[in-house]
């Protein structure tokens, strides 16, 4: 009986560690998910979203280097500065490094941001680029994995909610492995000789 | 009653200090000259777009950019970009202050006027038009270009690119952000 009482009491401490922890965080913005800024190396791995034309599966690109990107599309300004960079880098390529690239804008904003409307927008970047997306769930998990923040800011302008987000390019490797994490607005240069050597390496 | 000259004197004088600072006033908009003003194309299903351009305060007074106003967009707003642990938060400002003789850029991954809900999409060669609404209420009227991606882009690795009135100002505007 006393081992029952000791293990409630400790569950109990737990269980309230935990609340005053998860509520001593600024609580001022709803995250709709958002890795702790000091969490574990982003491990990356593979997944499955949803295009226009059907399932995107990572694992189906192994032998290419894919360039993943997250964003929204109601984002005007970071979102396609890096996708026009990421664009531009692919245009420095030739025909035969095309082929082993596979550029992926995701959108974490599926509630707004239909997968019609992402094949589009997508291919306005680039025409090889493919747009996707997937449930809030599957988002969230993927983004955690690949170290991808984005929260949802409420009433702060007249066109409906912001979505606060990380804006890195994140580099796979052909063998599926996160290999390089580009920030905000790397040049296109720096994306194509990082897409480069890793075409060469394998 | 009759009132004493002085205090008519005083109130002619008021009355002057009230037109002229008026005039001085409304002359706040053309105290600001724009250059390098551009709204970025959209791409499809793309619903919002950005203006960015340079202001320069050629006056010894400073003021500040309160708003903007277009009817080609839904809401026309002044945003910036905040870079902070990694995160790109945009968030709705209220001002953007233009210092004396001081130039303020909009640009990329910095403060812009945003143009929710466009009407229809802004398509390179287009032109906008937006008003800039000072601190006094004056307002500067533009007709804005509009700008594809790759054009911007061009101007970024080409310092002759694009169709910059001023050549002069910086071009390099969109690694600000990087780490």
């Amino acid at each position: 009986m006393s081992k029952l009482n000791t293990a409630i009491t400790v569950l109990t401490l737990g269980i309230l560690m935990g609340w005053i922890v998860s509520t001593s965080m600024p609580t001022s913005d709803k995250p709709v998910t958002l890795p702790n800024a000091i969490a574990a190396a982003p491990t990356g791995g593979d997944f499955s979203l949803t295009s226009a034309d059907g399932a995107f599966r990572l694992k189906d690109y192994r032998g290419k280097v894919v360039l993943i990107y997250f964003g929204y599309t109601f984002c005007s300004d970071i979102c396609p500065t890096n996708l026009a960079l990421m664009a531009q880098a692919l245009n420095g390529m030739t025909e035969n490094e095309l082929a082993q690239v596979q550029a992926l804008f995701v959108s974490v904003d599926p509630e707004r941001d239909k997968v019609a409307t992402l094949k589009k927008y997508a291919q306005h970047f680039h025409e090889t680029m493919l747009g996707v997306t997937g449930s809030p769930t599957e988002l969230a998990e993927i983004a955690t994995r690949y170290g991808a923040a984005y929260r949802k800011i409420e009433g702060e302008s007249e066109g409906g909610y912001l979505v606060d987000h990380s804006s890195n390019t994140y580099v796979i490797a052909p063998d599926g492995s996160l290999h390089t994490i580009l920030p905000h607005a790397t040049p296109a240069q720096e994306i194509l000789k990082v897409t480069r050597k890793l075409l060469t390496e394998s | 009653m009759k009132k004493p000259l002085s205090q008519s004197i005083i109130i002619a004088s008021s009355l002057m200090l009230a037109l002229l600072s008026g005039t001085l006033f409304a002359d706040t908009a053309a105290d600001i000259t724009v250059s390098n003003a551009y709204v970025r194309a959209t791409a499809p299903g793309q619903a919002n777009s950005v203006a960015f351009m340079t202001l320069h305060n050629s006056s010894m007074q400073a003021y500040s950019l309160i708003d903007a106003e277009g009817q080609a967009a839904k809401a026309v707003e002044l945003h910036t970009h905040i870079h902070e642990n990694g995160m790109m938060k945009m968030r709705r400002i209220n001002k953007i202050d233009l210092p004396a003789h001081g130039e303020v850029m909009l640009k990329p991954g910095g403060h812009h006027i945003m143009l929710i809900g466009l009407k229809q999409a802004a398509k390179k060669g287009d032109s906008i038009h937006l008003s800039l609404i000072f601190n006094d209420g004056s307002k500067k009227m533009l007709t804005v270009p509009v700008k594809g991606m790759t054009m911007q882009m061009g101007s970024m690795e080409h310092k002759n690119g694009g169709h910059d009135m001023h050549p002069s100002a910086p071009k390099k505007m969109d690694h600000n952000h990087m780490h």
